[in-house]
């Protein structure tokens, strides 16, 4: 058996990484907007949606060099970076369905052989978040500073044990309160959002917060009523001045762009 | 409190919508994350099929281990 020949026009060695399929985007409005490794952005379209894509290298984009490479950091933040770029250009021209990082197909029958095959799929997403941006909202508990009277050293044993089980309860009374906190937080915002999400918290080693974080979350919110949102977080932020309410947007609709399952 | 950066989204009229810059680590978020596209983790061989994507589980477990090998970069050099 002979192995199938590439289709004319594209090398067994590249692939085409798909950054976000959009509908009704205007390619002038993108032609200045670079891919991966500097490479040009083509529009692949099928009826009324298009895919953005690039030529990127199957020696490092292939399924074995993405297991390597993905392991190393530094590379791992060029390709979000650059797929971030894409991400945004296109987002504020056209509704806008992002991809996962790291979707490569081998040529350009195969990204239209997505998008016939997601064509339902991807039409209920970007009818979703059309006019609407993401918008993020975490809730952070800041590291508490000792009492003042418990920094002196402990008199007896009992004193010391006395002061542990104080420790305890007041941690676990604030941890519960600044989880009742978080749930109110999110609950006023998710009311006046079109669709809400809850991520886990963040690993404090990537995202450098301090304190402890009680809600990371994401709301789409119509951008006619960005403004109101935007003064609701602030609102919340006040109402509740034993946490930070941080607030940030607008983003493009990476939360709400999920495929569901079929 | 309240820290609120909300870019500069008052434009006057133009076109094209104004977005504010993710950072890193909320990119990763969703693009390892929930913030995925095509649900389910398909992870499709080069050989005969044309989509190739990388499990989510593989994607996290690999930041962490460059995390943790950075910092254990950064131990070893204080020492």
């Amino acid at each position: 058996m002979t192995a199938p020949q590439p289709p004319v026009g594209v090398s067994a060695d590249t692939g085409r990484y798909l950054y976000a399929v959009c509908r009704g985007l205007d390619a002038a409005a993108v032609d200045s907007v670079q891919g991966i490794d500097g490479a040009t952005l083509e529009l692949v379209d099928h009826r009324d949606l298009v895919a953005l894509v690039s030529t990127v290298p199957l020696s490092s984009y292939g399924e074995e060099a993405l297991r390597r490479n993905l392991e190393d950091l530094s590379w791992l933040e060029t390709v979000v970076r650059a797929h971030d770029t894409v991400i945004h250009a296109a987002a504020r021209h056209a509704p806008t369905a992002p991809l996962r990082l790291a979707t490569v197909c081998f040529d350009d029958a195969a990204v239209r052989d997505r998008l016939r095959e997601w064509y339902v799929a991807l039409t209920d997403v970007l009818d979703r978040v059309d006019g609407c941006s993401e918008w993020s909202v975490k809730v952070l508990v800041p590291t508490e500073a000792p009492e003042p009277s418990e920094t002196a050293a402990p008199t007896s044993g009992a004193d010391y044990l006395r002061r542990k089980k104080s420790d305890a309860a007041r941690r676990a009374g604030t941890a519960e309160a600044a989880t009742a906190t978080a749930h109110l937080v999110h609950d006023s915002l998710a009311s006046h959002a079109r669709d809400s999400r809850q991520l886990p918290p963040q690993d404090p080693r990537l995202s450098g917060h301090e304190g402890t974080m009680v809600l990371n979350a994401a709301y789409l919110v119509p951008d006619d009523a960005a403004e109101a949102f935007a003064g609701l977080v602030a609102g919340l932020g006040a109402e509740h001045p034993d946490v930070v309410v941080d607030g940030r947007g607008p983003w493009p609709p990476y939360s709400f762009a999920m495929l569901e399952q079929r | 409190m309240t820290v609120l950066d909300s870019g500069e989204q008052r434009v006057e009229r133009q076109p094209a919508r104004d977005l504010a810059p993710v950072a890193l680590v909320d990119l990763l978020d969703r693009l390892l994350g929930t913030g995925v596209v095509v649900a389910g983790d398909v992870v499709v061989s080069l050989a005969g099929v044309d989509l190739v994507e990388i499990r989510l589980q593989l994607m996290i477990s690999s930041v962490r281990a460059a995390m943790e090998q950075g910092e254990q970069g950064r131990e070893a050099g204080s020492r």
